[in-house]
């Protein structure tokens, strides 16, 4: 009980701590996961509990994953008039991206020799963290290395991603929010408001919760042949 | 919920707070009908999507209104990641897996992210297909 206590202490200290930095020094790179993570494994090892005595407190906490997806909803149908507008441009800007990401995943992991359980984590990094953290167990991979792999590509998709869409003349809010918010979720959403304003953010929001059931979808497939071959 | 005037222009902070917890009991409840639901679909979508969903619908059919479970769910959005970080905590167990193959996997993902980017982006923007031009989002 008190290990749980403790871990629970640790985790909201280490979480303030990261919001407060990146609140000083707003950047892709002080978002408060990345900040927050290394911190509490620090913490844990240093207090002796490690990862068996953070178990309590994890558990605890990963609880509340499930009650979060569901308030994704509420953006959903806040932004619904982008569905009802372009509804065939949406699905199929998603639909292809996510594709296009989880192939190419897949088929280099493949060739570079990675485990099967790595390329089915890769596989799912384009859904949003806890999504893809759900899906891990379908797949056979493990949920922490698939949380490490969603958090490093959302990272790498806004720090890129933006300059890559303008190099490629893509410079509608349309093409920028669509892209953003299905390669990287929340993140994606963040910068897409931070670079578009209401709009591109809007768009991004609704990809965001998109992509999460498109790769839920794709995830059968990617079991059958990650489990076939 | 306007104040009356000469009011104080919010709600006293108890009764905020219960506001609030009603609404994260709303989100909850949501979250445990999906898992109840899940089992029983013909696709195989984690609980938690299909909360979402379920929300969504429930919001469309105006069989709940956003504004019963708003602010819980925008102080979800926006501390989202809290709740992932103990999981992300647990790569501490992958260090060797990390070494062996962090190198790699980075390289993976650099890759598949930009052609996933270029690829909706690029269907994202290409001019003719159907859809209403942009109107202003409420």
């Amino acid at each position: 009980m008190s290990a749980t206590l403790l871990g629970l202490a640790i985790t909201v200290l280490a979480y303030a701590l990261s919001r407060w930095i990146n609140c000083r020094h707003p950047s892709s790179l002080t978002v408060p996961v990345l900040l927050s993570t290394p911190m509490v494994m620090v913490a844990i090892t240093l207090a002796g509990s490690g990862l068996e005595g953070y178990r309590g407190a994890s558990d605890a906490i990963t609880w509340w994953l499930g009650p979060a997806t569901v308030s994704l909803g509420v953006p959903l149908y806040r932004h619904r008039q982008v569905l009802l507008d372009h509804g065939v441009r949406v699905a199929a800007s998603v639909v292809g991206g996510t594709l296009v990401a989880m192939v190419t995943a897949v088929a280099l992991a493949r060739l570079l020799g990675l485990e099967a359980p790595l390329q089915a984590a890769l596989g799912l990094k384009s859904a949003t963290a806890p999504v893809a953290i759900a899906l891990a167990h379908h797949v056979g991979a493990d949920a922490p290395v698939v949380a490490g792999i969603v958090v490093a590509s959302a990272l790498l998709g806004t720090i890129l991603g933006p300059a890559l869409l303008t190099r490629l003349g893509v410079g509608s809010p349309m093409g920028r929010g669509l892209a953003l918010g299905t390669i990287s979720s929340g993140q994606g959403v963040a910068q897409a408001f931070r670079e578009g304003g209401e709009f591109t953010g809007a768009i991004a929001s609704v990809a965001m919760a998109l992509a999460a059931v498109a790769v839920a979808l794709l995830a059968l497939p990617l079991a059958l042949f990650l489990g076939r071959s | 919920m306007s104040a009356p005037q000469g009011a104080a222009p919010q709600l006293p902070f108890l009764r905020r707070l219960s506001v609030l917890a009603l609404q994260f009991a709303g989100l909850i409840a949501i979250d445990q009908v999906a898992i109840v639901l899940t089992p029983h679909l013909p696709l195989p979508l984690p609980s938690n999507l299909v909360g979402m969903l379920l929300l969504t619908l429930l919001l469309l059919t105006g069989l709940v209104r956003e504004s019963w479970l708003g602010q819980a769910a925008v102080l979800f959005q926006r501390h989202l990641a809290f709740f992932f970080v103990p999981i992300a905590v647990g790569l501490m167990a992958y260090g060797s897996l990390l070494r062996r193959h962090g190198l790699m996997l980075l390289l993976v993902i650099l890759l598949s992210t930009a052609a996933g980017i270029a690829a909706a982006g690029w269907i994202g923007a290409r001019p003719g297909l159907r859809g209403r031009p942009p109107a202003p989002v409420s």
